[in-house]
Parts: structure tokens; sequence; C-alpha cells
């Protein structure tokens, strides 16, 4: 859900970007930076599943709650 | 170096020898000690043969001491309170001299006493010489902070000695008298930090610890606490001078000792071994003694005039009282210890007589007490080192067993009590003239106080006379039986050795008073022009 | 003989001093091998010829003679010691030195086995040396020394036999009540230097002397000084109340009994008050008249009914020395010192006698193997048959005693009796009981010394049988010579022309007290003839009781008991005195064990238990802030670690809700 979370933010983030590409006809910068962002999201994803599958191996799940080995 | 110096800091000579030979040699360690007290008995025969009588001289001032050595020891700055100024600062005059001698033959008595000590013999000797470096030392100091650095260093081998070769009680008596004697020093402190401010150097103006300026009026800044002349401090509703004088009183009353600051004695004499029950008896209880006369009455002499009644009545109780409980003793050490207390009682009336007869008569006494309780002690020891057994009730009739036992003890307790032909006579009955002859001359003793006094002669004889008569005469009979009869040999030669000095001296002094009241004549008189103006004042 | 051979008085004062303390330090010296007292005896004999060849002649009745060199100074004042020669002070050295010479050659014999010889030697010479010292004393605290010194002698002789419980007991009784004595004297000593600055005999009683008249003290001072000295002389002459050491000293050799109990050491008492007479104002002298004259009527009556021997003689010589007390309280301390010579030589001549019937029935009990105390008279009887010289010399004496005419002891009772109704006369008052109580005392005296000599030595003898197995020996030649010599003195050819008055008498007319101006002329004729008739009545009587069996009273007699138990003062002092003295010394230690001792664990126990409370209060109060303090700093971090719960999302969650409080407050500022 995290990595969901995280997604929802990168997408509001590019969807942004992309609105507000409409003062900028000129140069067009925001849908260029949205395309890298796009990337850039897709890149994160697959890091955060590579986390999420190496977290899942030594804890036995994705509840954040139960992975707690940093608490006090 | 002065002979004065090299009498005091010998022992600590035979101190380094003690400690760095190795503990087999029982034989140099005993030696060393013998050797080092028989020099400085022969060192305070030579001051005494040498000192000279007759000399015009004053208390307060240091034309009146001899054998004086004066050197500048600490002189530290303090900042905002001054330079502190300490001296090595040591004289004898009439009253200190004989006192010192007497120390150096009572040690050397001591030592004859501790000749067949087995426990621990290095500490042993090495704590007898520093206690007889310290007891010099208080004798010839005539700066403040010097005195109570030898007293103070005083108690601490005592402690030890009585803590750890004495009887059954040791520990207990070791620390009650360690700790009353101290109560009594520490205050002492007090007032010795009091006159340190007090008084003003009138060389170079600072404040000084030098007894002998502390003794002239003079010297005190005006103004100060301890100040003679328009002194409007008080602590308690009681003025400061008075206050000053009372502390040091009592500091010295503990020593004497005084009723009723006297239960320390008994125990730390009967539980001490005889060594050194001989030596407290024989010198320690005179330090209070001197202490009065060098302190309360050559710094507070205005005091002392003022409170010598209460003093006498001290005195006067304590003849009676010790010689009542002495007479109730079946311990015979416990008996010798309360006598102790009665005879110095004397030695406080005659002080507070303020009589020229009544101190010349309680420094005798407390000469002659000095050797003559040293003797009695030491023939206690030899009772006890036979039999291990002091009860009186358990001898009877030793006289057959023991006749040349039975002759000195006679002789000592004869002696004692005052049987003229002996020093103690002298002693008393200057002491008991002296008293009586105070109210005509008016220094404020009643004529009843010398008449109660002069019971102690008669409570004396009693309980002498007594003793021998239970423990030496009649039929022999002894609780131990057989075993007790062989083991009572008489007088070995080492134990004749010791006691036939003390024992001769008392009898020389008996006959020949004229040897000790010539060196004391002098500096008496003089103590007497000191106090004086504040006698009728 | 060198005619021209002459000691000036001083040296030979101080020969006679000497030459005994020579012996005496030979006899310490030599120890157990001086055993036949050759050397004390032969510096007795000496020390006697100088006496009486160059001493006594040379100040009898012509200058005195005083000298005093310093002994020691204190403080201011200089104390001296010397010589101080006049008419009573050589009398008393003459008698002293007459005493003890008869008394060493008959101790050789009396003590002749007794293995501890050599010490009574010693003693002996140490009491000579003491005595001859005191007489000629200089200065009042010179005599106090040697005064005591005679005391400790006495001490010694008595407790001579130490091994004997009665005999140890006896001579700590005896020291202990000299001590209150010396006391008193001590006392003396300081209220007289007090009062006139100087203790010299010359410079206090000389003829320009500082004793006159009025004390600058006040009265009631000079009655205390008085006062002092009397209660020296009432220990040392066993006065009544303290004559109790007396009796009791009769344990130590008869010997020496005679010579110090009898003549010269009781005697000190009469010679102190004689030499300081005019100190003593009427108080103090009214008040020696009484206790003498008491003293001799109680020692008289229970001189009357002891069985001892030496008892009866003990008693009898408390009870003369109540005589020559109560003569000095009347004033005439010249007869009292007639007196004492006399009694010296009678006395001791009894003593001697006693000892050689004690010594001689001692060797009969031992050969015979009977069981009986050789001191008691009951024993005794018949013995003039066994003894006739003894007898012979003793009922010289007896006479003499009981003051027959032509005896001393006549004349010096008489000069004593005669002058106490003079005296009454004019003290007027009540004062009249004193000399008839010694009148009545005087015929006590005749009765007692009677019964003595009657029942010891006529009649029969009490184991009659067994001495003809065994009889009884004469006493030897070594004992009869000295009491031989005493006899003489006994006599009143001695001491007076006349031997019926005693106005002749040398000694009365050498020594010169202020005698009253003989007033009545009938009682010096009269009171003789009475005493003497009462004398032989009391004899008479005495014969007829003992000798003729009408004794009248019954054994148990109550008046007799309390005579015999000496009043029962014994008793008494032990249980009012001794007693209450040891309980309150017991009680004494008491307080101190646990009151004033316990004052000062009351303070240790104070002390510690300020220690315990200070050290609740650092532990638990000072130190329970420290705790609380790190208790409190550690629930605050407990509290706060719950932010560290290890979940991710927590944490961001934290982060960014204070990086939002962090935006908002820097746009607010």
């Amino acid at each position: 859900m995290i990595l969901v979370g995280i997604e929802f933010i990168i997408n509001a983030a590019i969807l942004n970007l992309v609105a507000f590409s409409r003062y900028d006809r000129a140069e067009y910068g925001g849908q260029i930076f949205a395309l890298f962002a796009i990337v850039l999201a897709a890149a994160a994803v697959a890091v955060g599943l590579a986390i999420i599958l190496s977290v899942y191996r030594k804890h036995q799940t994705i509840n954040p709650d139960k992975i707690t080995d940093l608490r006090d | 170096m002065g002979v004065l110096s090299l009498l005091i800091f010998l022992p600590l000579l035979a101190i380094v020898v003690i400690l760095l030979t190795p503990g087999r040699g029982a034989h140099t360690l005993k030696y060393t000690a013998l050797t080092t007290t028989l020099i400085q008995f022969l060192i305070a025969g030579y001051l005494l043969l040498n000192y000279q009588t007759g000399t015009p001289s004053n208390f307060a001032d240091i034309s009146g001491y001899q054998y004086v050595e004066q050197l500048s020891w600490i002189r530290l700055d303090l900042g905002t309170l001054g330079l502190l100024e300490i001296d090595y600062f040591i004289g004898v005059d009439g009253i200190s001299l004989p006192l010192l001698a007497l120390s150096a033959l009572v040690i050397l008595m001591a030592i004859g006493a501790s000749w067949n000590v087995t426990k621990s013999r290095k500490g042993y000797f090495a704590l007898l010489m520093l206690l007889n470096l310290a007891v010099m030392g208080i004798f010839s100091a005539l700066d403040f902070f010097l005195f109570y650095i030898f007293y103070e260093v005083m108690l601490f081998p005592l402690y030890f000695l009585i803590g750890i070769w004495g009887g059954a009680r040791r520990e207990y008596a070791a620390i009650k008298f360690f700790i009353y004697t101290l109560l009594g020093s520490v205050f002492m402190l007090l007032i010795i930090v009091g006159l340190y401010f007090s008084v003003q150097n009138p060389y170079t103006g600072g404040h000084t610890f030098n007894m002998l300026y502390m003794m002239n009026p003079e010297n005190y800044v005006p103004g100060s606490f301890f100040d003679w002349v328009g002194n409007s401090y008080q602590v308690f509703g009681i003025p400061a001078r008075m206050i000053g004088f009372i502390v040091l009183f009592i500091a010295f009353a503990i020593k004497i000792p005084v009723v009723p600051l006297h239960t320390w004695l008994p125990d730390a004499h009967v539980e001490a071994p005889t060594p050194v029950s001989i030596i407290l008896a024989g010198i320690l209880l005179k330090i209070g003694g001197y202490g009065i006369i060098r302190i309360c009455i050559g710094i507070f002499p205005d005091s002392m005039a003022a409170a010598n009644w209460w003093l006498g009545l001290i005195g006067v109780v304590s003849i009676v009282y010790g010689a009542l409980n002495a007479l109730a003793q079946s311990d015979l050490k416990r008996m010798i210890a309360y006598s102790s207390v009665s005879h110095m009682g004397f030695v406080l009336l005659g002080i507070a007589s303020l009589t020229a007869e009544g101190l010349s008569g309680a420094l005798f006494q407390m000469v002659s007490h000095g050797f003559l309780s040293a003797a009695l002690f030491f023939l206690v020891g030899v009772l006890y080192d036979r039999v291990h057994d002091r009860y009186i009730y358990n001898f009877r009739g030793l006289a057959n067993l023991m006749p040349q036992y039975t002759a000195y003890i006679a002789i000592a307790f004869f002696a004692s009590l005052g049987l003229p032909g002996f020093s103690a006579f002298i002693g008393e009955a200057f002491v008991i003239i002296g008293a009586f002859n105070a109210e005509t001359l008016q220094t404020g003793i009643p004529r009843w106080m010398a008449i109660f006094g002069s019971l102690g002669i008669l409570l004396s004889a009693v309980y002498f006379l007594w003793t021998l008569q239970r423990m030496f005469f009649g039929t022999t009979r002894l609780k131990g039986g057989d075993r007790w009869g062989s083991a009572l040999s008489d007088l070995s030669p080492r134990e004749k050795l010791v006691l036939t000095p003390a024992l001769g001296l008392a009898l020389l002094l008996g006959v020949f008073p004229s040897l000790l009241f010539n060196m004391m004549n002098g500096t008496v008189l003089n103590l007497l022009d000191l106090i004086s103006p504040f006698i009728f004042g | 003989m060198n005619v021209n051979f002459h000691i000036s008085p001083e040296l030979g004062s101080l020969l006679v001093v000497l030459l005994p303390f020579a012996g005496f330090l030979y006899q310490l010296i030599a120890g157990k091998q001086a055993r036949s007292g050759l050397i004390p005896s032969l510096a007795m004999l000496v020390s006697g010829l100088i006496s009486v060849a160059f001493v006594f002649p040379a100040i009898w009745n012509k200058t005195p003679f005083s000298v005093e060199l310093e002994w020691f100074t204190i403080g201011q004042y200089s104390l001296g010691f010397g010589l101080h020669l006049n008419n009573l002070s050589v009398l008393m050295q003459l008698v002293v030195c007459l005493i003890a010479l008869p008394v060493h050659f008959y101790s050789k014999h009396y003590m002749k086995n007794d293995p501890g010889i050599h010490r009574y030697w010693t003693f002996l010479s140490l009491f000579c040396t003491a005595m001859l010292g005191l007489t000629i004393a200089s200065n009042l605290f010179m005599m106090y020394v040697f005064w005591e010194l005679i005391g400790f002698a006495s001490y010694l002789l008595i407790g001579f036999w130490f091994d004997r419980p009665a005999a140890v007991q006896a001579n700590k009784k005896a020291f202990i009540i000299n001590r209150i004595g010396d006391l008193g004297f001590l006392l003396g000593i300081a209220a007289v230097f007090t009062t006139y600055g100087s203790l010299n005999l010359l410079d206090l009683f000389g003829p320009d002397g500082l004793v006159r008249g009025t004390s600058p003290l006040s009265e009631g001072w000079a009655t205390f000084t008085g006062c002092c000295f009397l209660l020296a002389a009432m220990a040392k002459s066993a006065q009544f109340p303290l004559h109790v050491w007396l009796p009791d000293a009769m344990e130590g050799p008869t010997s020496v009994s005679s010579l110090i109990h009898a003549a010269t050491m009781v005697a000190a008492g009469v010679f102190l008050l004689s030499s300081i007479f005019p100190i003593f104002n009427q108080t103090v002298l009214l008040l020696t008249a009484i206790i003498g004259c008491f003293t001799a009527l109680i020692a008289a009556l229970f001189a009357l009914t002891q069985h001892d021997i030496k008892k009866i003689l003990a008693f009898s010589t408390v009870s003369q020395l109540g005589y020559m007390i109560a003569s000095i309280g009347m004033g005439a301390w010249d007869a009292a010192m007639f007196h004492l010579t006399t009694h010296a030589f009678f006395k001791c001549l009894l003593f001697l006698g006693a000892g050689a019937i004690i010594h001689e029935l001692a060797h009969f009990k031992s050969n015979s193997g009977l069981n009986f105390d050789p001191q008691n008279i009951q024993f005794m009887g018949g013995l003039r048959r066994f003894m006739p010289k003894t007898f012979l010399l003793m009922t010289v004496a007896a006479l003499a005693l009981a003051g027959f005419p032509l005896t001393s002891g006549f004349l010096s009772k008489d000069a004593i009796l005669v002058h106490s109704f003079q005296w009454a006369q004019q003290a007027g008052g009540g004062t009249l009981l004193i000399p008839l109580t010694l009148s009545v005392v005087g015929v006590l005296t005749a009765f007692y010394i009677g019964r003595m000599i009657i029942k010891v030595f006529m009649g029969r003898f009490h184991f009659q049988k067994e001495t003809e197995q065994t009889p009884i020996q004469e006493a030897t030649s070594g004992m009869l010579l000295p009491m031989g010599f005493l006899a003489l003195g006994s006599l009143a050819i001695g001491f007076s022309l006349h031997p019926l008055s005693y106005h002749q008498a040398y000694i009365l007319t050498g020594l010169s007290a202020a005698t009253i101006a003989t007033e009545s002329s009938l009682i010096p004729i009269v009171l003789p003839i009475i005493l003497t008739l009462s004398a032989a009545a009391g004899w008479w009587l005495g014969w007829y009781w003992y000798i003729r069996q009408r004794y009248p009273f019954s054994e148990s007699n109550k008046w007799i008991a309390w005579s015999a138990n000496q009043g029962y003062l014994n008793q008494a002092y032990e249980r009012a005195i001794t007693n209450s003295t040891l309980r309150l010394s017991t009680f004494t230690y008491w307080i101190d064990r646990n009151l004033v001792d316990g004052l000062v664990h009351l303070s240790v126990w104070f002390t510690r238990q300020l220690a315990f409370t200070s050290a609740w209060i650092d532990r638990y109060l000072v130190d329970g802030l420290v705790n609380t303090t790190a208790a409190l700093a550690y629930q605050i971090g407990h509290l706060l670690r719950g932010v560290q719960n290890g979940r991710l999302q927590n944490y961001l969650g934290f982060a960014f809700t204070i990086l939002l409080i962090g935006i908002v407050y820097l746009i607010f500022k």
C-alpha cells in the first residue's frame, strides 16, 4: 500500500506537471518533465518492489506495523 | 642545631632505624630504643645542670626562657588574611625543664618495662618513639601552633599502643581515651585561631601564634575577640576571654584529669600495657597541669584570677572523690589509677591557690607523682606479668613469697601517701599550706578547701595501707594455689634496675627539695608577678 | 681519760641523732647477717653517753641554744632545718636515750631466736633516730617530718610479725589513726604559717616570740589552730576517742611496746603540746583538760577487767597519758613533763617485766605441751616463787604507778593532782569535777595494777602440777639488768632530794610553767595522804578478792563485760566509721561508673543516635532526592521512547508533522 501511495503521489505530481504545462506553450517543459517523472516512477516502483520482496523474504509480511526492528 | 631540638627529634632517628630493621632483629629494636632514650636522658641531665637559676626575668618575656631556639617556619601568604606566621619556637623555663627531665626518666622506665614485649615489636617501639618525640615537643613548644601539633601527634601513637597491645577491653579504652581527649583539643584549636587573629607581632605587625606575645596585653589588636580591655564580645552571655579560658581549661582538665572529666582514665590505664600505663600516668597527666600553668594562667591571667575559686573546688572534689573511688576498687591497677586522679587533684588545688607555696607545691607534686606513679604501675605490671591477675582479693600474704617486691611496693605506697622523707610529702604539704594561706593573701580560695583537701592525705593512707594489709601481709593464700606460688618469683635484676632510680629519686627529692625548688622558684615568682595585678584588681 | 675531751651541745645533739641513723643504715646494708644488733646497741650507748655527759649538763638550766640552716626556699619563704635546745628538748632527749638503752639490751635477749631479728634492729634504729630528731627539731615542719616518721617506725614494728593477721590489722589501724592526728598537725602548721609567717620554734616561742597574747587572726581561727595541734596529740598520745590503736598495738613484740607505746612515741604528743604551749587559748586548754581527764577515767575503767597482761598495761598507759594531757590543759605542762619522765621509767619497766613473764611462760608452754595464752593473767599466779627478781622489780614499778610514797610516781602524780585542785579553785564552776575524777582515777589505777601484781605473782600458779616436770625459769640477767636500771628511775631519790615533796624535784624547778600560786596549803598535805590510803585499800581489796577468792561479781556482769570489751568502742567504730566509709566509697564508685561515666556513655549513645538519624536522612532523604531525580529522568525518557516504535510510517508521519509545523511557524514569523 505504501508503494501504491508513493505511486499516487508521483502520479499526482505528473498530473500537475502536465496540467500546468498549458502555461508553457513555447518549451513544453511540463510535458517533458512529466515524461521524465513517469520513467522515474517506473524505476522507483521497480526498486520499491525489490525492497518489498527483500522485506518479505526477511519478515514474512509486508505490514509495516509489524516491521518494528528499529524500535527502542 | 640546639640541644633542645636534639632532645626532641632524636627519636625520629630511632624511628627510621626501627622501621628499617628487619623483623627478626628484636634485639636491635630494643637496644635502639634504649640507647635513644638513654641519650635523651643524658641530654636532659645536661640541660638541668646548665640551667641558670636566679636570673631576673619575666614570665611573658623571652628572657625568662633558656635554651631558646626560634626559627621562622611557615610564612604563607593568605591574601586578605595576611601572612600566616608560624615559628619553630622552643624554650624551657623552671616549670617545663623539670617536667622534660621527668619525661626522659619515665620513658626510660617504660622502655625498661617493655623489654619482654613480643607482639609486633617494630610497630610498638616505633610508636613509642613517636610518643617520646611528641611529649618532649609539648613541654618545649612556645609557639601555640607548634604546641598543638605536638599535642595531636601525642594522641595518635597512644591510640594504637592501647588498642593493639592492651588488655581485654582495649579497643573500648583506646577509642574512649582518644575521642575524649580529642574533644577537648579540637575546641582548643578554635581558641588558638581566635587568639591568632587577636594578637599582633610587635615587630612585624602581622598575626602570630607566638605564645609569649599572647601573654602580653599590649600585643592585642584593639577590638579583637580576645582583647584585654574594653572587650564586649560575649558567647552565650559569658565574656569572650572567659570563654577562651574555660575552653582551654576544659581541654587540659580532661588531661589532668579532673572530676568529672576523668572517666577515661581508669579504663585507659587499666587496659593499657604496663609501659604505656607508666607513660600515661607519669607524663601525660602532667601535660594537663603544665598546660593550665603555661597557657591558661599565662595567656588568660585575668580570667584565672576570677575563676580560681571554681578550680579550687574542682581540685578538692577530685582529691576526695578520687580517693573514695580508689578505696572501693578491687582491681589493683584501677585503684592506683584512681589514686592518680586524687593526687592530681592536689595539683589543681595548688595551682588554684595562686600562692607561691601552693604553686610550687603543685609543681613539685607533679614531678614527684610522675616517677612515683610510674614506679607503682611498674610494680603492678610485675605482678600481672607473673600470674595475669590483678584482683586484690586473689592474693594474700605475698610478703612471704616475694619479700623484696613487698619492700619495694611498701616503700612506693608510703612514698605515694606522703610520708615525710619522700617527695610527695613536700608537694602535698605545701599545697595544703599554700591553699590555707590563700585566704590571708586574698587570692580567692577559702580555708575550708584546704581543710577538705587534707582529707586526701588521710584517705590515701587508708586505701594504700588496706591494700598492703590485704595483699601482702598475713598468711599466704593465693587463688591460683601452688601454680601461682611457683610463678611468683621475686624481682629480677632488670625490674630492680627500673624501680630503684625512681624510688631513690623520690627519697632524694624528699630530703633535698631544694634541687627542684631552686629551679622552679624564679619562674613561679615570675608567674605570680604576671597574675598579681588581676588578683586584687 | 683526757678530761679536756669536750663536745659542744650542738654537735652532741647532732651525734645523738646521727648515731642511731648510722645504726639504721648499717642494718639496712648488712641485711640478714646483722642479727646481733651490736652496732645499733653500741650506737645507742654512745648516744646515751653523749646526751648524759655533754648535752644535758650543758643546756639544762643554762642558756638555750638554737641554730637553723637553710633547707630549701619555696617562693620567697625559706624553710630551715636545725637544732633547738632548751630545757624541755634536752630533757626529752635524755628520757628517750635512757629508756632506749635498756630496751636495746633487753631486746637482744628477748628477740634472740626470731628469724627476722635483723629487721627488728633496723626498724628500732629508725625509730630512735626519728624520736631523737623530734626532740631537737628547730621548726614545726621539721617536727612534723619526724613525727610522721615515728608513726612509720611504729607501723613497721607493730607489724613486725607480718604473717599474723592480728598484727597487720593492728599496724594499719595505728597508722591510719595516727594519720588523723598528722592531718591536724599539718593544718596546724598551715594555720601557724598563715598567722605568724614563720614556723621556727625560736621565732615563735622564744623570749621575743611572735606568739604572745591574742592571735592576729580571729578567736575562731585561734581555737582552730589549737584544736589542730590538740588533734595531733590526741592521735599520737592515744587520747579518747583516738585511743583505740594502742591496745591493738600490743601485737608487736613486748620490747617494742615498752619503748614506743609506753615511754617515748606516745609521749611525743605531750612533748608537742608542751613545746608549743603559748599558742593555746583558754577554750582549747579547757577542752584539753576535759579530754585528758575523760581519757584517764575511761581507760582506767577498761583496765580494771582486762585479762591480757599487756592490755592492762596498754590501758594504763592511755590513762596516765590522760593525766599528762589534762595537766597541760590546766596549765601545768611542767608537771606533765615530770610525770612523762617518771612514767617512762616505771611503765617501761612494767612492760619489760611483762615481757619476761610472757617469754618464760612461752617456754613453759612449749616444754610442757600445754595449750594456753601466755599473756593471759588467768593462767598465771604464784609466779613470785619462780621469778622472784622479776617480782621485786615489777612491784617497785607497780608501787610507782599506784603512787605510793618514796617512788618517783608519787612525786609526779602528786604534782599534777595538787595543781589540778588549785586550778579548779581558781577556775571555779564545774571544773572541780576534773581534779575529783583524776583522784578517783588514781584510786582505780592503784586497784588495777594491784590486781595485776596479785593475780600474776601471788596465790598459786594455775598449772602448778606441770611445773614439777618443767619448771619456770627466772628471766635471764640480760633481761633483768635493764629492768633493774629502770627500777632505779622509779624511785624518788633520783628525782628529788626530798622524797615526799615534789616542789624540789629537779625537773619541776628546771621547767617553769606559769603555775598558779599555792592558795590552799591544806590540799598538798591532805591529798597525798588520802590517795595513799585509798591505794593501799585498793591493794588490800585486790588481795581479798583474788587470793581469798571472795570475788563479788558474777561472771556475766554487764559492767564487767562492758569494761572487758573496751566499751564496745572498736565495734562502734567499725560500724560507724569503717563500714560507712567503705559503703561511701562503694557508692562513690557506683556514681562514677554509672552516673559520671554514664554521662559519657549517654553522650556516646546520643552521638550515635545522631549519627544513625543522619545516616537515615542521608540514605532516604538526600540520596532519595538523587534517586527521585534519576527516576524522573527515567520516566520522562520512558514516556518519550514510545515515539521509537520501529514503524516506518509513524516516523514519516512525525517527520512530516514537524516539518509542517516548522513551515507554518516560518510563514507566521
